[in-house]
């Protein structure tokens, strides 16, 4: 096995199957990993209900095998989860996790080289409250009646417990305020190539559809992990067809197509009164810290520059916190919306810090979290 | 390895906000975004949850022991005391505990507030508020708090009903950001309710009387809406819990601390020294602390269990909604059983809570259905402060825990920097009672005669001290 090749495959284990998504591969692979010493902890989520589960580590193989699988109404980011703990894992992530686990490998946080990172394909996710409100008006169902979720062909499919399902094209969600979160609608990263090993559904083909996961080499480390789930008795693999690979290139060309406009629209240029725009949109900061705390790719700790040049008896109209953000920012967002998660006044954060990021990494051709490159020296350019 | 992760709720204030605490190397805070108060949101004193957790070990006069022998000695004084002991508890914790002190108590429970000086009739109004989804959908909020300092996570509720359109009105003594017109205390009558208001108040064990009257009667004359919340984790539960209990105010217990009357102090979850002039502290014979963080008041005994994120049992935030802790932790209940010379059982109290509510299960996801009594006319007669210049003390998490915070400050208005020629980077010196103290300032839209502090320095007597100021 080696770096590029493409494979389908699906868990040997008839209960992973049922419960992961996609034949319960990544389950197994994280299984097998943790089973053969390959790793010492794997992160999962241990599923609460339908919307809500948490990110845990563990070294419990029975724990992996029975976790949640991956749920679109859970956004956690796993990046800081695992920094500063030297652990030799594996984890499955997102394409935002993986950008945030790179920056913080960059930053010495995360020992790259003990990471195996097992990309997952993302369309996007959604907020759990969200998700339940938009349960109740949209779908006009009662989110304890739903037992599973799915998007297929552009609609968000809701099973409930009696066995129906229930769609509404995403479009349609997203055009009433409901649907994906903002950061994702925009997000161009959804085959995450970053990883050891990019996993999910587009492009398995024929019987094997739901039953199986397409998973494509992106380097050693990933070849490795995938070798080991086989030959561990945890995995079956074969070669994809034709079909299968030009699917899921055509699908994955589809959604970074749809988050560049969505980048367009999100992003409509601030001609005049820049200023007070960001004024307004910070007037009810309340100076929790919870943007930096849950930031996947900062790893200043307490003491930073943000916070030390910051005191809260200041009287500036804008913070020197949320300056010195923006400024970090700059070149090291990654756009995961974690800020804006968390925000306990609804501050749009992802969007502003992006509206200084966009520029910044286009200019530069710098994309934080995508490899090891570190971010160039940028200048400030003063209008004559 | 494995993770041990607490699902659990903030002690911060009655909001009711969900999150995860992480046991690591050391706390960790993590956001649960499935809470249906907060959506996973927290505020500045959630934030600094894991410097509020502070590690306790059980003690009897100063030297450390085990919890059953330090709930079996309070037991032993408390007996001895013939009657002369308070239990007191603003209730930070459970309402299954609460039940248990309840019972425990006997003839003098106090939950801080001042009920006694109350209508009765007013007493539901005042314990449950209404689900924050009406806050949202309200077409004029009138604001008695300061939402961004008090009760944070308020916020985003009022930001949400702007939004919708809602007219926001502060009556408070700095404009607020998110207001659409703010007017100041002494200005209130001339403001307009209509049926269409709705009230935002709070109330707590400093709260002045004719202050919650005043609010209420505005109310009440308009046929608007009103709801008071609360700075402790479960005020609403602990009031729904001693709904029919006689209870004593916290000025009466301190008055029957100074006469002598109560020589022993049992406090639940709560730490004396927040609201308990040291003074009178010094008269007690016996202050015992049954507590799951570190007091920063010296008890005789101090019975340690459990932190509220390791227990078991049922809070209730300000809309009613009943939110079960994730732990399994009952090492409190077990205690207080010793201190009451009975063995409380879980189960049966959960019960008792579950009835009083009326569910058949805690769901956090639905609001247990609470009558909604309308209370009679109310007489109030509230004074403006008459000092010159006043000191405000903004009552918010960090001050009624006593955690240190980034606002060590008082904000003034423009006018009175520029009458006392005070220098940006300069201090300000405050007098009150022949104490004198310099701080740090910050121009805000405030009154000329009046400083606003979210920190208390010692010198403050209730929400509002007079005070002379100089450069």
């Amino acid at each position: 096995m080696q770096k590029s090749e493409m494979y389908v495959g699906w868990s040997t284990k008839e209960d992973v199957r049922k419960r992961g998504g996609s034949g319960g591969l990544v389950t197994s692979m994280l299984a097998a990993a943790l089973e053969k010493k390959l790793v010492d902890a794997v992160v999962v989520l241990k599923k609460i209900n339908e919307f809500e589960a948490v990110p845990i580590i563990t070294s419990d193989v029975n724990e992996v095998l029975n976790s949640a699988g991956s749920l679109h109404s859970v956004p956690s980011n796993f990046a800081k989860l695992i920094a500063n703990r030297n652990l030799k894992v594996a984890l499955p992530a997102k394409g935002c996790d993986v950008r945030g686990i790179i920056e913080q490998g960059k930053r010495n946080a995360i020992n790259l080289d003990n990471t195996f990172i097992v990309g997952l394909n993302c369309g996007g996710s959604m907020h759990p409250v969200v998700t339940r409100e938009m349960l109740e008006v949209m779908y006009k169902l009662k989110p304890e009646d739903v037992h599973g979720e799915e998007i297929e062909k552009g609609k968000l499919i809701f099973e409930t417990k009696d066995g129906k399902e229930h769609a509404i094209t995403i479009d349609e969600l997203e055009e009433k305020g409901y649907g994906r979160r903002e950061s994702c609608r925009y997000c161009t990263i959804k085959v995450p190539n970053n990883s050891d090993i990019a996993c999910g559904n587009w492009g398995v083909t024929g019987d094997l559809v739901g039953k199986a996961t397409f998973v494509e080499i992106n380097s050693e480390k990933g070849a490795k992990l995938l070798q080991n789930a086989i030959d561990a008795g945890y995995v079956q693999v074969q070669k994809p067809d034709e079909k299968g690979i030009a699917m899921r290139a055509k699908i994955k060309g589809v959604m970074e197509d749809l988050g560049k406009k969505w980048k367009g629209k999100v992003f409509v240029p601030i001609d005049n009164g820049r200023l007070e725009y960001f004024r307004k949109e910070l007037e009810h900061c309340i100076d929790c810290g919870a943007c930096k705390a849950v930031c996947p790719t900062c790893s200043c700790g307490d003491v930073s520059k943000c916070t030390e040049y910051h005191f809260r008896g200041d009287a500036y109209k804008m913070s020197m916190y949320h300056l010195v953000r923006f400024l970090h920012l700059a070149d090291a967002c990654i756009g995961c919306g974690q800020c804006s998660d968390v925000c306990p006044v609804d501050i749009p954060l992802t969007r502003l810090y992006r509206r200084f990021a966009n520029p910044v990494q286009e200019q530069l051709k710098y994309e934080p979290g995508m490899d090891m490159r570190k971010p160039p020296y940028f200048e400030v350019k003063l209008n004559e | 390895m494995s993770d041990t992760i607490y699902s659990t709720i903030c002690p911060g204030c009655n909001f009711g906000c969900g999150l995860y605490i992480r046991e690591n190397r050391a706390l960790d805070v993590d956001f649960r975004k499935s809470s249906p108060a907060n959506a996973g949101k927290l505020c500045r004193f959630g934030m600094s949850l894991p410097r509020f957790y502070k590690p306790i070990k059980s003690m009897v006069d100063g030297k450390e022991t085990s919890i059953e022998d330090a709930a079996k000695e309070a037991a032993k004084r408390i007996s001895a005391g013939k009657g002369s002991t308070a239990f007191l508890s603003f209730g930070n914790t459970t309402c299954e505990e609460l039940l248990a002190l309840r019972k425990a108590s006997e003839s003098y429970l106090c939950t801080g507030v001042n009920f006694e000086g109350l209508p009765k009739d007013t007493y539901q109004t005042l314990s449950v508020g209404i689900p924050y989804s009406e806050i949202e959908n309200a077409k004029h909020i009138v604001l008695f708090i300061d939402p961004y300092e008090q009760y944070p996570l308020i916020v985003r509720r009022l930001i949400s009903a702007k939004n919708k359109g809602a007219k926001i009105t502060a009556v408070w003594w700095k404009d607020l950001a998110l207001a659409t017109e703010n007017i100041r205390p002494e200005d209130v009558s001339k403001l307009q309710f209509t049926k269409d208001s709705l009230i935002i108040a709070d109330f707590h064990p400093f709260s002045d009387v004719e202050q919650v009257k005043s609010v209420l009667s505005l109310a009440k004359n308009a046929g608007a809406k009103v709801t008071f919340l609360k700075p402790f984790a479960n005020s609403t539960g602990a009031y729904i819990m001693s709904k029919d209990a006689k209870q004593k105010s916290l000025a009466q217990l301190v008055d029957d601390i100074n006469k002598g009357t109560i020589k022993t102090l049992f406090c639940l979850e709560s730490n004396p020294l927040e609201l308990i002039p040291s003074e009178a502290l010094g008269k007690l014979t016996n202050l015992i602390v049954q507590t799951g963080q570190a007091p920063d008041t010296k008890a005789n005994i101090v019975i340690a269990h459990e932190p509220l994120y390791k227990k078991k049992g049922t809070l209730i935030n300000n809309e009613g909604r009943a939110q079960a802790l994730g732990g399994a932790g009952t090492n409190g209940l077990d205690a207080l059983g010793i201190v009451a010379g009975t063995k409380f059982d879980f189960n049966s109290l959960h019960e008792s809570v579950k009835k009083a509510l009326g569910v058949a299960a805690i769901d956090e996801f639905t609001i247990p259905k609470y009558e909604r009594p309308a209370y009679g006319a109310i007489q109030a007669a509230p004074k403006q402060p008459e000092a010159k210049t006043a000191l405000v003390s903004v009552f918010n998490p960090f001050m009624w825990s006593n955690l240190s915070d980034d606002n060590d400050f008082v904000e003034l208005s423009l006018n009175t920097v520029r009458a006392l020629k005070l220098l940006k980077g300069g201090m300000l010196m405050i007098k009150s009672n022949g104490s004198a103290i310099e701080k740090r300032f910050k121009v805000a839209p405030v009154p000329d005669n009046v400083l606003l502090s979210c920190r208390k320095f010692g010198i403050e007597k209730g929400t509002i001290t007079p005070v002379e100021i100089s450069r």
